[in-house]
């Protein structure tokens, strides 16, 4: 039982009308292969903007998603080497991950440091350790890993299914499980939450600890999708992943956001850099892009918000 | 300072000719884009916000500089006060999300990042470089002038008038009474949002000023021109003391700052080869650095404020 | 005759120089409504904190069902059945009803499924219990104060709460909604539960307690049973004291006017005041003036609208009907600084959030609102800025280790005559002062009082807001009485403490002018 929130209707609505353009001025954009592989190459966003979205929900957030996604996918492919097994890489992405999340944590949750800062930090460290370390070449993976060692097409939906189900385990559990209303109560009031019994250092940890391991799974889903990884991947995707969060309608005050909305905003998000490409605009839109509808959304939320100075006035 | 020391002894012991003065020279170099938009961030700081569109911003304003110069044909000096008017406006828009939208400064900013640094892809088409400026422009990061470089010059001044800015007048007053009580100064009768909002546009402009001192230092104005140095802007005014929380800091505590991490990231690349790292160590070592000025003054107190959480505290206006 | 739920003894409390509590006693027993009056300040909140465990009492003994408890934290006691409704609810707003009940009661262990029908079943009964009129699935955003309160009352009710505390319950509760919160307090005493009851209604404590314990200046004065017998025509009559006692109990009989000089009537009027209304702030049709040389005081409830008409006059809810004229001229106050620019001063109520910034030194405090006069372009002088600073030091008595020192390390009152000095330096042509000697100590409040005497010599014009009857009495020419958002009475005369505390709950008496 779903029950669409008007914002949720209103991605939607968005969405269908960008497809039916596109279904009219590009009907390429349909064809089923390049339709699954473009699902497929979503589906580590997908994931990533869950755990920021989670993130987001505490009222903190996250922007080291896209360094710990590149060392997390730099691990898995070093350790690939060793043991070539689709386990192993899965499982070491999920690993590093942790290990990024936990950092992460602990800094924001346990020392109460502002998390931009620390996220930022973060993110920094990370990449430029990679930098260091890598030097920029790519890793070249074993062919096994491919495809979870499927051939393509079965190996396409394997990684839109498992996201999909993460989403949907994911969606199910902020909804059913008491964790996942205490993400909400965190994030709608910190102070009241700690007088019903909720430790809010404890919740937000958690939250963090969760993005990252959303993180190392999602390079481990575009692992598998290539036979070689770029150091330099994962680059945006922390501007991808906010943007997603936003425009599904997380509130970065905190509390509000129904993570099956991310659905709708990742697919929304991703059609529309080759959207524009198919009506003849340039790439490098993109940023901007991604930029103008950050701040459309965050303005929509805003402008849209009921004055709130008098409540606690009242009474 | 004693972070400084140390630096200047441990380089100046394995450095191969760190303590020369052509070194001295390199170091104030590489330092004046970040140094000029630490001293912004410092006021943006001050008042309890952040402003992370400022690298972005700068390489929008080199590239618009280059566009201006080059495909408008204009001369330099009036392309230079177009960067600083596109740094305004830019500045600008993010003040008018903050200050009339009452949106937070960190996703306002986060989005601008994102923004500004999209429109420079976007006009130089990704790969498009101006190159080929007047002698009389490149001065500006190539030449010397009274024993210094050029655009010490300009830092010297930037530096002093910040200064007197936050220390000598109402306005450095009032957005220190903002950081530390935002509610409290509008109280007093101060005009909050406006002096909020000026801190945005100060460093918006100084961005646009930094766009034309790192295009005159490499000769190119490149879309990716000033990526990262929002974080080293940061970092440079937080190691100098300032709290993250508003209220608290100074130029002065900036300005080392800027020389803690101009050593560091010249230092660590005239280590001798054993120890020779590239430069991306001094991005992790600022990452870290950052992190641990953020981190150490919090260690001790985190002690006793998680044993001291369960008395029930007032409950704040929303 | 069963053991007392709650027992209280000798509980003393003090906030550096200022007793809230002096060797305080109280019980509650099960089954009964134990009404809990006083005027603001008296030390119930103090009182409810203790008894809540969110303070520790200095001395005495707080005894939960005939045991002892030597620590008591919130936790303790919520794991002891005591629950507070407080008036400012402790809810998530961004939640639902249902949601904001089930999180307070169930278990907080993370892993565990919620059962959204199980819970929605709970919260719908309870909610018909307290007679909400709202269903579980509303945003907690979405509910007014009353409502918030509603679901409060339905948590404590969940979680089967032996010892209720009701701070106010009914203060901003319409008719029906009162009398189906009276339901439910019956219903939760004939299940042996006991409720302490506040209330300034005094009506309602006739109709609902069985005992009443009055506290002033932090002692309790009385406690009283209350008997109801029921008259011939079934309704029921309560014997042993009436309102005027209770009022006499609570203002004391020390009340003293030290009369003052009456500012002549031909004084010029410095602030006029007309139909002035504010929707988000619940102020309506709030009409009075203030002539040069005059403090007006303002008297009311907690809640009753005065520091919202504050408010206005200063620009920070700006008011949206009505006029100010100021010397005569209208004039629209849109912010804090075109207050301050037409010559208005607001010394808030919260000292340490608004009225000065902590971490600034003192003369940077003082200066602050004037910092347009004593820095011409803006450009900070230092040693005007410390003779200004000093010249205030010295007239108010400012203790402070210097000029320079952090406000933070002055005393309560001394931070007061600091937030003081600040409006005095602005030359304002009105001055409004909220709670100025609110935990103040008793020295700092005289040397106050005698700096406000003096400030009216120079023509200023003084708004005086107040809860301390005692000092609206003593220093006020005239007065005014708001209630519920409006201005209900102004007395000229002198009135005694009773006719302004029956003028505050709102049952007039024929002597008393009405606005």
């Amino acid at each position: 039982m779903l029950k669409w929130s008007s914002r949720e209707l209103t991605v939607a609505g968005v969405l269908v009308i960008l497809w039916l353009g596109l279904a009219v001025f590009a009907p390429d954009f349909f064809s089923p292969q390049p339709l699954l592989s473009r699902l497929t190459s979503s589906a580590p966003k997908l994931l990533v903007g869950c755990g920021i979205a989670l993130v987001i929900l505490t009222r903190n957030i996250d922007i080291s998603v896209g360094s710990l996604y590149a060392v997390a996918s730099v691990a898995a492919g070093h350790a690939s080497h060793s043991a070539p097994t689709p386990a192993v890489i899965v499982a070491v992405a999920i690993v590093t991950g942790l290990c990024g999340g936990v950092i992460n944590g602990f800094l924001v949750a346990t020392l109460r440091l502002p998390s931009i800062v620390v996220t930022l930090a973060t993110m920094v460290t990370w990449r430029e350790s990679l930098r260091l370390g890598q030097q920029g070449v790519f890793i070249n993976l074993p062919d096994n890993s491919q495809w979870f060692s499927l051939s393509m097409v079965p190996g396409q939906w394997t990684v839109v299914l498992t996201a999909l189900v993460i989403l949907a385990s994911l969606a199910w559990a902020q909804k059913n499980l008491a964790a996942g209303r205490h993400l909400h109560a965190v994030g709608s009031d910190p102070e009241a939450a700690r007088l019903t019994g909720i430790s809010p250092g404890r919740t937000t940890f958690s939250a963090f600890v969760l993005c990252g391991v959303l993180t190392g799974l999602a390079a481990a889903l575009n692992l598998v999708q290539s036979p070689q990884i770029d150091p330099n991947t994962g680059r945006l995707l922390e501007l991808e992943g906010v943007a997603a969060a936003v425009v599904a309608g997380f509130a970065v005050s905190g509390g509000r956001g129904r993570l099956f909305a991310l659905l709708p905003a990742t697919l929304l998000l991703v059609s529309i850099s080759p959207a524009l490409t198919y009506l003849g605009a340039k790439p490098y839109w993109d940023k901007a892009v991604h930029g103008a509808i950050i701040l459309a959304a965050v303005m929509a939320d805003g402008l849209g918000r009921p004055k709130q100075g008098s409540r606690s006035q009242a009474a | 300072m004693l972070l400084l020391t140390i630096e200047l002894i441990f380089f100046g012991l394995y450095g191969r000719r760190f303590l020369t003065a052509d070194n001295g020279v390199n170091i104030i170099r590489h330092s004046v884009e970040i140094g000029m938009l630490a001293l912004v961030m410092l006021p943006v700081i001050l008042t309890g916000g952040i402003d992370l569109s400022v690298g972005s911003l700068l390489g929008l304003c080199a590239v618009l500089f280059g566009k201006l110069w080059r495909d408008v044909g204009v001369a330099w000096p009036i392309a230079a006060v177009g960067s600083v008017v596109v740094g305004l406006t830019g500045g600008g828009l993010n003040a008018v999300l903050i200050t009339r939208l009452r949106l937070p400064p960190l996703i306002v900013t986060l989005s601008t990042y994102s923004l500004f640094r999209g429109l420079a892809e976007a006009i130089t088409q990704g790969t498009d470089a101006f190159t080929g400026f007047p002698e009389s422009f490149l001065f500006i990061g190539t030449g010397e002038w009274g024993g210094l470089p050029a655009q010490a010059w300009l830092l010297l001044m930037t530096g002093l008038g910040i200064a007197l800015l936050i220390h000598q007048t109402t306005w450095g007053r009032s957005i220190r009474a903002i950081g530390f009580s935002a509610e409290g100064a509008e109280y007093a009768g101060l005009p909050v949002q406006r002096r909020v909002a000026c801190a945005y546009c100060l460093a918006g402009a100084m961005a646009g000023l930094a766009a034309l001192t790192y295009t005159a230092r490499f000769g190119t104005a490149k879309a990716d021109a000033g990526a990262g140095y929002e974080l080293a802007a940061i970092t440079a005014v937080v190691l100098g003391g300032a709290s993250i929380f508003g209220g608290r800091g100074s130029v002065a505590g900036t300005v080392l700052g800027v020389a803690v991490l101009g050593v560091l990231g010249n230092g660590l690349t005239r280590l001798p080869a054993t120890l020779s790292t590239a430069s991306e160590l001094s991005g992790i070592v600022t990452g870290l650095l950052l992190l641990a000025s953020l981190a150490l003054p919090r260690l001790p107190g985190m002690l006793i404020t998680s044993t001291a959480t369960a008395c029930e505290r007032p409950r704040s206006t929303s | 005759m069963t053991s007392p739920l709650l027992q209280l003894s000798g509980i003393k409390k003090a906030f550096g120089a200022v007793t809230a509590l002096n060797s305080v006693s109280f019980d509650l027993r099960p089954g009964e409504v134990h009404a809990l009056l006083g005027g603001n300040g008296a030390g119930k909140s103090t009182l409810i904190k203790v008894i809540t465990g969110a303070h520790m009492p200095d001395a005495g003994t707080v005894a939960v069902g005939g045991h002892p408890i030597s620590r008591l934290t919130p936790a303790i006691a919520r794991s002891l059945g005591i629950a507070c409704i407080y008036q400012q609810p402790a809810l998530f707003p961004d939640l639902t009803v249902t949601e904001n009940i089930g999180l307070r009661l169930e278990s907080t262990s993370p892993f565990r499924r919620v059962r959204h029908s199980e819970r929605r079943r709970v919260a719908t009964s309870l909610l018909r219990q307290v007679g909400a009129g709202f269903t579980g699935e509303t945003a907690v955003y979405d509910l007014s104060m009353p409502q918030q309160q509603l679901v409060e009352i339905a948590c404590a009710i969940g979680a089967g709460a032996k010892i209720l505390i009701m701070d106010e319950p009914t203060a901003s509760l319409t008719q029906p909604e009162q009398e189906l919160l009276f339901g439910v307090v019956d219903d939760l005493r004939r299940n042996g539960s006991g409720i302490i009851y506040i209330s300034h209604r005094l009506e309602e404590i006739f109709q609902i307690a069985n005992r009443v314990t009055v506290l002033r200046d932090g002692e309790s004065v009385v406690t009283r049973e209350l008997v109801r017998t029921s008259g011939p025509d079934g309704t029921s009559i309560c014997q042993g004291f009436d309102e005027a006692d209770l009022i006499r109990w609570m203002v004391g009989r020390s009340v003293e006017r030290t009369p003052i000089a009456i500012p002549p009537a031909s004084a010029p009027n410095r602030l006029t005041v007309h139909a002035l209304g504010c929707d988000v702030s619940g102020v309506r049709n709030v009409t009075f003036d203030i002539r040069a040389g005059e403090i007006v005081g303002l008297t009311g409830l907690v809640g009753a609208g005065r520091t919202e008409l504050a408010r206005m006059l200063f620009g920070l809810t700006p008011a949206d009907t009505g006029e100010i004229r100021l010397d005569g001229v209208p004039v629209t106050i849109s912010s804090p600084a075109a207050a301050v620019a037409l010559g208005i001063g607001y010394l808030p109520e919260d000292r340490r959030r608004h009225g000065i910034i902590l971490d600034l030194p003192v003369a940077q405090n003082i200066s602050m609102s004037v910092q347009s006069r004593i820095f011409p372009m803006g450009w900070l002088r230092p040693d005007a800025e410390k003779t200004l600073a000093e010249q205030y030091i010295r007239r108010l008595d400012i203790k402070t280790a210097g000029s320079g020192a952090e406000a933070s390390t002055l005393s309560g009152g001394n931070q007061q005559k600091v937030a003081m000095a600040r409006w005095l330096a602005t030359n304002p042509k009105v001055l409004i002062l909220d709670e100025p000697t609110q935990g103040v100590d008793v020295g700092a409040k005289s040397e106050i009082h005698q700096h406000i005497r003096s400030l009216v010599d120079e023509g200023l014009a003084v708004l005086l807001i107040s809860s301390e009857l005692a000092e609206i009495l003593a220093l006020s020419h005239r007065i005014g009485v708001m209630r519920l958002g409006t201005l209900t009475a102004m007395f000229d005369g002198q009135p005694s403490a009773a006719q302004l505390m029956r003028a505050a709950l709102g049952n007039q008496e024929p002597g008393d002018q009405p606005c």
